[in-house]
């Protein structure tokens, strides 16, 4: 299986925050979700994989290119959406593609023009003219133009509404259906990965959590509920995060570790009460 | 074939997918040598995870369901197949035990049950 | 075309919302020219007023943050910093042929007489004065950006004051001085090197700026 983004070892020091040894493989053909806490490092990996910040230590291939070493060629087949635009707001939609063609050889303009129709954007609109959700199908429809075989998204459906974010999942499961494309994709509103995410690498205050299937990620964990009185301090001590309230308490759970408390409700756990409840350690962090 | 996903059933996704392609199989709306619609299209279409149909499919395989042809899809196994027929014979038993169990209730003595039998059959040799 | 030229153009399109200022730019010195009779006064504040607007690609990037539209593009830093030069110089030079060609045409409507030399010498003070200005602006902009670094906007009119100030001053019976001056090739060809040397130094500079910078 070709690999599209590997990641080995990535390090990163700052005054107040550090990247520890992280590691995770994107093969072709996929989507992977890169989630976690805000400030747990996932602008960081990204900015470190585009080489916008110099890492302190490990690997970085893109489409088995070196990151740094092979800089150009890696990132002429690599499209990025930020959580923002990153054109100039007084450029048209046209003079978008004028700018910006020019540095990818393989810019095919009907395809810019046909994506345009697609997204229903009007190529005489000004980039400041457009919605947000606009404004990302632009980032969007630049990549496909040049065919960009990996794409990187950035917290790219923050600020953006149900309807937008829903597109921009079936956008990107078209995008990858020939099994040609690969998408990383970061996000803190894990409820867009829960079905379309084929991986999950999970960041969490710098630390990397777990990289690996989304089932399987899923199937790691159970939300077991009770009574108050049932929360036994075996089970307290088991569980990776409680929450109690006066008429009960929920916590998760290892799956291996239930079967001791199968008298109680175990049901299966999101990634959000995963993120939630494993995050919570972090607390006394900030 | 109808595929729909449950987001609250509970029931694993690819589990689901299972279950629907299996329902297909027995009452014949998926056919023998029949493709089943492209894992990556299933995918997109359900906006579900490539992995996730792909762990269904293998699993139908596993389960002599459907076999795998490299390159060219999944397509159903015949009906012949071993597996399929036990899964078959296993539905004509609980039919069966039910009719019985039926039968017992309304009084039925044996050779009435097994003339009503003649008689269906009988009557769906055109099929 | 090559990816320093690329960087150029993008940068022309970065400011093209400005045409009409910097087109402005480019004429307004024709007044001064006319006020003071002078093609050389008339080329030096256009060079001085030019240099002013070099720092609008800066501001347009640093607005939009563009440094990461930059971070993705498929090009080097190096090319992108050495495109940048060329569009000031392009710039620079459009303001050079600019006022070279309407100046003497309005200075000459007032009866004033403009020779050749007149125009050589407009010229090469024109272009070390745009080079001695813009040299320092660049690396500025690179280190500090278009809003912390906009002290660096008035370079230009800083360094225009201090010629202003010490030309007069300037020791004219120094023989280096008068030598250089009495040769017009000495002088053109002296110009021209310490503007390339000049440049050499500024882009060196601004290129490792930029190599370090995170963006």
């Amino acid at each position: 299986m070709t690999n599209y983004l590997e990641v080995k070892n990535l390090s990163k020091s700052f005054d107040s925050f550090q990247l520890h040894n992280i590691s995770f493989t994107l093969p072709k053909g996929y989507i992977m979700g890169l989630i976690g806490p805000n400030g747990s490092g996932k602008t960081t990996t990204i900015k470190l994989i585009l080489n916008m910040l110099q890492r302190n230590g490990g690997e970085i291939k893109i489409m088995g290119l070196d990151n740094i070493a092979d800089e150009q060629k890696a990132k002429a087949e690599l499209g990025v959406v930020f959580d923002t635009n990153y054109f100039s707001d007084d450029w048209q939609v046209t003079q978008v593609e004028k700018s910006i063609s020019v540095f990818y050889p393989n810019w095919k303009s009907e395809r810019f023009a046909e994506m345009l129709r697609k997204f229903h954007i009007a190529p005489t609109k000004k980039v400041k003219e457009l919605s947000k959700g606009m404004q990302m199908k632009l980032m969007l429809a630049c990549a496909f133009s040049y065919d960009a075989k990996l794409l990187i998204l950035d917290e790219p459906t923050s600020g953006l509404d149900p309807v937008s974010r829903d597109e921009l999942l079936q956008i990107l499961s078209e995008y990858i259906e020939d099994g040609e494309h690969s998408v990383l994709f970061s996000t803190h509103i894990t409820g867009d990965l829960e079905r379309a995410a084929d991986y999950i690498t999970y960041i969490s205050y710098g630390e990397l959590f777990f990289s690996g299937s989304k089932d399987e990620f899923v199937d790691m964990f159970r939300i077991v509920k009770g009574g108050t009185e049932e929360l036994s301090a075996d089970l307290k001590e088991k569980a990776v995060g409680v929450r109690t309230f006066p008429t009960g308490f929920e916590a998760l759970v290892k799956t291996e570790d239930t079967g001791a408390f199968s008298p109680l409700s175990i049901e299966p756990a999101t990634i959000d009460e995963i993120v939630v409840f494993t995050s919570k350690k972090g607390d006394d962090y900030e | 074939m109808k595929l729909i996903i449950s987001n609250v059933s509970g029931v694993p996704i690819y589990e689901q997918i299972k279950q629907q392609v299996k329902a297909a199989i027995l009452s014949g709306e998926l056919k023998e040598d029949e493709a089943l619609p492209s894992l990556r299209t299933l995918a997109k279409d359900l906006k579900i995870s490539v992995l996730t149909v792909t762990r269904a499919y293998t699993e139908l395989e596993q389960e002599g369901f459907v076999k795998n042809v490299q390159g060219r899809g999944c397509f159903v196994m015949g009906r012949g197949s071993e597996l399929m027929r036990e899964q078959l014979i296993c539905k004509v038993e609980n039919g069966l035990t039910d009719a019985i169990k039926a039968a017992k209730i309304a009084n039925l003595p044996n050779e009435e049950l097994h003339r009503l039998l003649d008689i269906l059959l009988e009557a769906n040799t055109d099929d | 075309m090559s990816n320093t030229l690329k960087a150029t153009k993008l940068d022309f399109s970065l400011v093209k919302p400005y045409i009409k200022v910097i087109g402005f730019t480019m004429l307004l010195p024709i007044a001064f020219a006319a006020i003071n009779r002078s093609i050389l006064t008339g080329v030096s504040f256009a060079m001085c007023f030019i240099a002013m607007t070099t720092g609008y690609t800066f501001s347009v990037t640093e607005k939009n943050s563009m440094e990461r539209l930059y971070g993705i593009l498929p090009i080097k830093k190096s090319e992108m910093v050495t495109g940048r030069y060329l569009f000031v110089l392009a710039l620079g030079a459009m303001a050079l042929v600019v006022s070279l060609i309407t100046q003497p045409i309005v200075l000459r409507a007032m009866g004033e007489s403009v020779g050749a030399f007149d125009m050589i010498s407009a010229a090469i003070g024109g272009l070390f004065l745009f080079a001695l200005y813009t040299v320092f602006q660049i690396p500025g902009y690179y280190k500090y950006g278009a809003i912390k670094g906009r002290v660096f906007m008035y370079i230009p009119v800083a360094g225009f004051l201090a010629t202003l100030f010490f030309l007069p001053k300037m020791p004219a019976d120094n023989p280096f001085v008068t030598t250089v001056v009495s040769s017009p090739v000495l002088l053109i060809g002296l110009v021209l090197v310490l503007v390339v040397v000049m440049y050499v130094v500024s882009i060196w500079f601004s290129i490792r700026i930029m190599e370090n910078k995170e963006m």
